[in-house]
C-alpha cells in the first residue's frame, strides 16, 4: 500500500475531536462536532460522535473509533444485562462505572477518552468524565478530544452553576463551535444530545448555521452544485 | 533460570516474534515478499430504492499489476455484497468466513440476514487482530429494516453513511460523491454516478485501474453487473495473430541433463509393459 | 418421616416419587431446631434478633455470633447451622463487593437477595454437594428504603414485613402479626423483638440463651449495626419484665 501513498487510510481510524457534556438544572447535554480522520483525511464528515448506552444515559467518544466503539459496545451490553436483572433503569453512575471497569482494565490496549452523562431520579443531570488511563471523574461540565484544549479557560469563564437548558446548549454550540474554528481536527456539524426527566432530544447544527466569531467568514457556496 | 523462563509456552493470545524478526530482516537489508493488495478505488451509495456498491478490477503487488480483472464485490449474504480494499487475502477471507457464518445464522433463524449483523461479525474479527488484517470493506444490503450502508476499517472502526469511498482511490472517488450526490436518487443516476466515481479512481490513481464492476442492492432483487463498464479496452489486436517462426529466439548455450533410472529393481521381475 | 427406609432421601439430586427432595426438608429440620430468629421491618428500618442458644456457660458473651454485616447497607441474621451461614455471609459480602467495583454503587437489596438464593440454590443440584442447613434473613436498606427478605436452603426467598425461623417461629409470627409495623419505629422494634425473643424461649426444655441484635435504619445511619448496649439492655430488661408479668398472670 505504501507505493501508493494510503498513509491516511492505512493510519488507525481517529477522532481528533471535541466532545463535552454540561450538567444543567433538571437534565444534561452532550455535544460533539463530526469529524473523522485517518490521517489527514476525513474519512467521516458528519460522523455521529454522541452513543447511546440506554434509554437515559449517552456516551461522547474520543480518541480511536475502533476502541471508543468497542468500549460503548461493551458497555452498552453490560448496561442492557443490568437493566433486565434490576427491573429499573441504570443509573448514570453504574454507566460511568462500566465504561470505567471497561477502559481501565483494558487500559494497555485502548486509545480513548470518554465523557458519560445522563439523567436518573436519583441525582437528576450527571456528567462523568473517564480520560485515557481509565480514572473517573464527576464534573458539573467537561470537555474531552483534542479541541478541548482550547476550551478549558472558556469553559471556566462562561459555565455558570444552574443554567436552564436553553442556556446551556447554546454554551455547548458555542463551545463547540469555537473549538471546531481553532481545531484542525475538529470540524463539520454540532451535534447535541439533551436528556432530562422527559427524555431525549436530538439536535443537529449544520456546519455552514454556527455562530462565527473572530476572523471567520461566513459560509458561501462557491461552486454551484453539478446538477443544479 | 532465564532459559527455564524463556522455555514456558504462550499461554495464548497473539505472538509477534515473527513480526520482530522480520523487521530485523528488511533492516538487514532482506527484501521481504510483497502481499497482493488491491490498491483499489471501491465505494457504495444509498439510492431511493436501495444500494449500488462499485469496485474496480486492478490487482496489484508493489508497483506490478498481477490481475487486470479482479473481483473486489464479494458476496455476504443474497442481500448483503462487501467491497475488499486492502491485503487480497485478507479481505478476501474475512468476508468469506462471514459469509459462511451468516449462511449457518439464516439456516439456524430462517430469517434473511441483517446488515447489521454483517457489520458486527466484521468488525469483532478486525478488532480482535487490531489492525493486523488489513481489510478497508464497504458492506452494503438492503433488510427488513431497509437499505444500508457501512464502511469498515481495518482496526475495527465502523461508519455508517448515505455514500462511502475506500482504498487508494477514494479520494478521487469521494470528490464526484460529494460533487454530485443527492438524496433519493433514481436507480440509473445512482449506477451513473457510481461508476463515475470508480472511473474517477481508475483514471487517477495508479492503484486502481481497468474496469468497473457494480452490485445493485434493491428490496428482494440483486444484480450483479460485472465489467458493466470496460473504459481501458485492449487498443490493439494484431489481425494475424502472435505466431513466431522457429528459430526466432537467438539460443545462446545448451546443456542436456541425462535423466538416471530412478527405481532399481533389487528382487523378482520387472513389471510387463 | 414416612420415607426412611425407600432410599429417595440419600440424595440432593433425586426426586421421591411424590415429588419432594428429602434432602432439601432435612435441611429445614437443622433450622427448626435452632434458636429463634425473627426481622420486622418498621417504617424507617429493619431490626433483627437472634436466640443465640448456649451450649456452655464458659462461652464467652458475643462470641459465635450470628448476625453478620454483609455490607454497609445489608446484614444478615442465620438460623441453623452457624458455620453453615458463615459460608453463606461470606459469599454475600463478595456478592455486594463485585457488584460495587463493577456497577460503582452499593448492590440493591433485592439483587443481594437474588444473588444469594442462586448461590444457595446451586447447592441442591449437583449429588456430591449437600444443601446448606442454614436459613438466612436478609435486611437491607437501599435507595427503595428498608427491606427483609429470608432465604431458605431450597434457594427460595420471600420479602417479608416480619420473618421468624427457628424453634419459636410459629409463636413468634403470632406475636408479629399483633405488631403495627407501619407506624413502629426501629427504636420501638427493638424492644418488640427483645420482647418476643423472651416470650418464645422455653426455659424449662431450652438452655440458657444470648439475644443479639441488629438493626438497619435512619438512626443507624442506614447502615447495619449492632443495637446500641443501651437500647439492647433497656429491651432486654423491658423483655424480662413483660415475662415476669405473663408468668404471674399465669
Amino acid at each position: 500500500m505504501e507505493e501508493f501513498g494510503c498513509e491516511w487510510n492505512d493510519a488507525p481510524h481517529s477522532m481528533g475531536t471535541t466532545i463535552m457534556a454540561v450538567q444543567y438544572e433538571g437534565g444534561v447535554i452532550l455535544g460533539a462536532d463530526s469529524r473523522t480522520t485517518t490521517g489527514a483525511y476525513v474519512a467521516n464528515r458528519a460522523s455521529d460522535k454522541i452513543t447511546e448506552l440506554t434509554d437515559n444515559v449517552y456516551i461522547c467518544r474520543s480518541g480511536s473509533a475502533a476502541d471508543s466503539q468497542i468500549v460503548s459496545d461493551y458497555s452498552r451490553y453490560f448496561l442492557n444485562q443490568h437493566t433486565i436483572q434490576l427491573g429499573r433503569d441504570a443509573t448514570v453512575k453504574t454507566a460511568a462505572n462500566i465504561v470505567r471497569e471497561l477502559s481501565y482494565g483494558n487500559k494497555s490496549f485502548l486509545e480513548c477518552g470518554l465523557i458519560v452523562a445522563g439523567w436518573d431520579k436519583y441525582e437528576n443531570g450527571s456528567v462523568y468524565s473517564i480520560p485515557l488511563g481509565g480514572t473517573i471523574l464527576r464534573l458539573p461540565f467537561s470537555t474531552g478530544g483534542s479541541g478541548s484544549s482550547y476550551l478549558y479557560g472558556f469553559l471556566d469563564q462562561a459555565w455558570k452553576d444552574g443554567m436552564n437548558k436553553e442556556e446551556a446548549e447554546a454554551l455547548v454550540v458555542k463551545a463547540v463551535s469555537l473549538a471546531m474554528a481553532r481545531d484542525g481536527s475538529s470540524g463539520g456539524v454540532v451535534r447535541t444530545v439533551i436528556i432530562d426527566s422527559s427524555g431525549v432530544t436530538r439536535n443537529f447544527y449544520p456546519g455552514d448555521k454556527l455562530p462565527l466569531y473572530y476572523e471567520e467568514i461566513p459560509y458561501r457556496p462557491t461552486v454551484e452544485p453539478m446538477s443544479a | 533460570m532465564a532459559e527455564a523462563a524463556i522455555a514456558l509456552p504462550p499461554k495464548g493470545g497473539f505472538n509477534f516474534d515473527l513480526c520482530k524478526r522480520n523487521a530485523m530482516l528488511e533492516k538487514n537489508g532482506i527484501a521481504l515478499p510483497r502481499f497482493r493488495k488491491t490498491g483499489t478505488t471501491i465505494v457504495g451509495l444509498v439510492f431511493k430504492d436501495g444500494v449500488i456498491l462499485g469496485a474496480d478490477t486492478r490487482a496489484t503487488e508493489g508497483e506490478i499489476v498481477c490481475d487486470k480483472n479482479c473481483e473486489k464485490i464479494h458476496y455476504m449474504a443474497p442481500n448483503i455484497y462487501c467491497c475488499g480494499a486492502g491485503t487480497a487475502a485478507d479481505t478476501e477471507n474475512v468476508t468469506d468466513m462471514v459469509r459462511s457464518q451468516l449462511e449457518l445464522h439464516r439456516y439456524a433463524t430462517n430469517r434473511e440476514s441483517r446488515v447489521v449483523t454483517a457489520l458486527t461479525m466484521l468488525k469483532t474479527h478486525l478488532f480482535g487482530y487490531r489492525g493486523q488484517v488489513s481489510a478497508a470493506l464497504v458492506l452494503g444490503g438492503v433488510d427488513v429494516t431497509g437499505p444500508h450502508l457501512h464502511t469498515v476499517y481495518p482496526h475495527g472502526s465502523t461508519d455508517t453513511l448515505p455514500f462511502a469511498t475506500m482504498g487508494s482511490g477514494s479520494l478521487a472517488a469521494m470528490s464526484v460523491f460529494e460533487s454530485r450526490y443527492k438524496e433519493d436518487m433514481d436507480k440509473e443516476e445512482g449506477m451513473e454516478i457510481v461508476s463515475a466515481a470508480i472511473c474517477a479512481g481508475i483514471f487517477n490513481d495508479l492503484g486502481s485501474g481497468s474496469n468497473v464492476d457494480l452490485c445493485i442492492l434493491t428490496k428482494g432483487k440483486t444484480e450483479y453487473l460485472r465489467n458493466y463498464q470496460k473504459p481501458n479496452p485492449r487498443s490493439y489486436i494484431r489481425s494475424k495473430g502472435y505466431d513466431f517462426a522457429r528459430g526466432h529466439t537467438a539460443i545462446l548455450s545448451t546443456r542436456i541433463t541425462p535423466l538416471k533410472d530412478q527405481v532399481t529393481i533389487i528382487e523378482g521381475d520387472a513389471m510387463e509393459e | 418421616m414416612s420415607s426412611i427406609g425407600t432410599g429417595y432421601d440419600l440424595s440432593v439430586t433425586t426426586f421421591s416419587p411424590d415429588g419432594r427432595v428429602f434432602q432439601i426438608e432435612y435441611a429445614t429440620k437443622a433450622i427448626d431446631n435452632s434458636g429463634t430468629v425473627v426481622g420486622i421491618k418498621c417504617k424507617d428500618g429493619v431490626v433483627m434478633g437472634v436466640e443465640k442458644l448456649i451450649a456452655s456457660k464458659m462461652l464467652l458473651e458475643g462470641s459465635n455470633r450470628r448476625i453478620h454485616s454483609v455490607d454497609r447497607h445489608a446484614g444478615m441474621a442465620i438460623a441453623g447451622l452457624a458455620a453453615d451461614g458463615r459460608q453463606i455471609v461470606a459469599r454475600a459480602r463478595a456478592e455486594a463487593a463485585n457488584y460495587l467495583t463493577f456497577y460503582g454503587e452499593q448492590i440493591p437489596t433485592e439483587e443481594l437477595c437474588n444473588r444469594v438464593a442462586y448461590y444457595v440454590h446451586l447447592c441442591t443440584l449437583y449429588w456430591w454437594l449437600r444443601p446448606y442447613g442454614s436459613a438466612a434473613i436478609l435486611a437491607g436498606y437501599d435507595r427503595d428504603g428498608p427491606q427483609l427478605y429470608m432465604i431458605e436452603p431450597s434457594g427460595v426467598a420471600y420479602r417479608y414485613f416480619g420473618a421468624a425461623v427457628g424453634k419459636g417461629r410459629q409463636a413468634a409470627k403470632t406475636e408479629i402479626e399483633k405488631l403495627k409495623l407501619d407506624q413502629m419505629t426501629c427504636r420501638e422494634g427493638v424492644i418488640a423483638v427483645a420482647k418476643i425473643i423472651y416470650s418464645v424461649h422455653d426455659e424449662a426444655k431450652d438452655k440458657a440463651f444470648e439475644l443479639e441484635m441488629s438493626w438497619i435504619c435512619d438512626e443507624s445511619n442506614r447502615e447495619h449495626q449492632r443495637v446500641p448496649a443501651d437500647l439492647l439492655a433497656e429491651a432486654k430488661a423491658i423483655a424480662k419484665a413483660a415475662q415476669e408479668e405473663d408468668m404471674d398472670a399465669d
